[in-house]
């Protein structure tokens, strides 16, 4: 299991620790090994059964969705990554709720609300949140992605546990997949994009659902001069995110906004980005998020979203691997987002097509360095089985547009 | 609003694969229970390395230690009260069974009865 590198990690019991390290083999079997085993079955079985039945191939996910349910195999990988996910958050919350008292006081400290701590905290980043604001329905009423209690749980004041929660909870989810420092999305993206662009010199970042600012680091490493502001609507996760921030070094400036509504003016970012955010909002909410990010853009500025690839891109059982989340990880916006055409949301948000942008990014963790620098000069197209998959050799796939 | 505990439960519900819900939550269950079982096997790795780390025991030592004669007798004892508990389950269909049984032995004409029609039938 991977060890949170920032001072805000837990103390955790030599247990404690193992019960992680199971749920993160656990995870790395069902995803690398059961999902390449279901899809020897479903080559052997599922498909010639469904060929013999209806004299043609699958034609999209929730075709191979409905003919691989009664298989065995499917109900053992789906029922054991339920239970994985589950175990993640259940290996958290435990040492968690022990070490309540004290991250609250590391996080105090970190950000100057107590005397600082000596060397540390000098971040200078800030943290705005809103008294009386109303986090929409779709992340209120849910336990997205199997997460008790959600981004937004709150259980004392100035909570910050659901951040830390989702902080260590990735750490066991990713077995390695998502970079040491849980930035593996960020890194990749921010470095390919300063590469693909020598040109860019954004003065300010945007980053949309920013939940604990993982990835919003990252564009400040990359881009040193620019000021890089992060929101989200989940106050617990800021106040982690604005501690974590501090705990790194990093000045980052986090707002509890709402993306369908920004409250920056006109034209005032050079970048706007998101990460794995899209797909966590339902279709009215993406066309408004769209709209913001078109506002709030300067003329030549850059929106860029890393996502899960569109089904518009993926072959019928691809489709269906990454819509189970969608019907059984509690995400329900997944598959509709999916369902969308990238370029098309851009358009109608006012982007012109001739500025529509994609890119298939190799993890710079897993492939190191050049490899997925290399991708800013070759460009890739969406590869079915590695693509916004976590599995071992994952490549992240994002869209946008110039404005 | 004081210090209130972490929320455990999810809400929206949890998908079940089986045609009995009960085959799930009891793989649940097993994985749980697996998760136990890898963490004082990491435990007892890391006691065995104390030792050695400290000079209580030796590289190897606990892999070729051999218990003696009594010890191996207390734990067969113990090893099959381990099983025994494990299948309790099972043991109360058949302490349900033998509690039938004496009961029909009590009323022995019903039971003699019950053995003619066997016999003719065969």
């Amino acid at each position: 299991m991977l060890e949170l590198k920032h001072e805000l990690k837990l103390t955790k019991t030599r247990d404690e620790k193992a019960r992680m390290n199971f749920v993160s083999g656990l995870r790395a079997h069902v995803l690398n090994d059961m999902a390449t085993g279901m899809r020897k079955v479903y080559d052997a079985d599922v498909e010639p059964r469904f060929r013999q039945q209806h004299r043609r191939a699958p034609k999209d996910g929730p075709e191979v969705h409905k003919a691989i349910k009664p298989n065995d195999y499917f109900k053992f990988y789906s029922s054991l990554r339920v239970t994985a996910q589950d175990m993640v958050w259940q290996s958290v919350i435990p040492p968690l709720e022990r070490n309540r008292p004290e991250l609250k006081e590391k996080a105090a400290r970190l950000t100057g609300k107590r005397p600082k701590m000596k060397g540390k905290g000098k971040g200078k980043g800030t943290l705005a949140i809103r008294p009386g604001f109303e986090v929409p329905r779709y992340v209120s009423a849910i336990d997205v992605h199997l997460m008790a209690g959600n981004y937004d749980g709150e259980y004392e004041p100035d909570d910050l546990a659901a951040g830390a929660l989702y902080d260590n909870g990735l750490a066991v989810f990713s077995f390695g997949l998502m970079g040491q420092n849980l930035d593996d999305i960020g890194q990749s993206i921010a470095g390919f994009i300063k590469l693909k662009f020598p040109k860019l010199k954004p003065a300010k970042i945007l980053d949309l659902g920013c939940t604990i600012g993982h990835n919003t680091g990252s564009w400040k490493d990359h881009f040193p001069q620019a000021e890089v502001h992060g929101i989200d609507v989940a106050a617990p996760c800021l106040r982690y995110a604005h501690a974590r921030a501090e705990a790194q070094n990093r000045e980052l400036h986090f707002h509890q906004m709402n993306a369908e509504q920004l409250d920056f003016p006109d034209a005032s970012f050079d970048v706007v980005f998101s990460s794995m955010f899209l797909h966590e909002i339902p279709k009215k909410a993406i066309a408004k998020v769209m709209a913001e990010a078109y506002r709030v853009l300067k003329p030549g500025g850059l929106m860029l979203h890393m996502e899960l690839p569109p089904n518009s891109q993926l072959s019928a059982y691809d489709a269906f691997y990454l819509d189970w989340d969608s019907a059984y990880n509690n995400e329900p916006f997944y598959k509709p987002f999916r369902d969308l055409r990238p370029e098309k949301i851009c358009r109608d948000a006012g982007f012109s097509s001739k500025n529509y942008l994609q890119f298939v990014i190799p993890s710079v963790g897993w492939y190191g360095e050049e490899v997925s620098r290399a991708a800013a000069t070759q460009p890739r197209d969406v590869d079915n089985d590695k693509t916004g998959r976590l599995t071992d050799g994952i490549m992240w796939y994002c869209f946008g547009a110039w404005k | 609003m004081t210090r209130k505990p972490m929320r455990r439960t999810i809400r929206g519900g949890r998908p079940y694969f089986f045609a009995d819900p009960a085959i799930d939550k009891v793989l649940n269950m097993v994985v749980v229970l697996a998760s136990e079982v890898w963490t004082l096997r990491e435990r007892l790795l890391a006691m065995e390395a104390l030792q050695v780390q400290q000079g209580g025991l030796s590289a190897g030592e606990v892999d070729a230690f051999e218990f003696s004669a009594d010890d191996e007798g207390n734990l067969a004892i113990q090893r099959k009260e381990f099983i025994d508990s494990l299948f309790r389950v099972l043991a109360e269909q058949v302490d349900e069974a033998e509690r039938t049984v004496s009961a029909t032995r009590k009323t022995s004409p019903k039971v003699k009865t019950r053995t003619r029609k066997t016999a003719r039938k065969k």
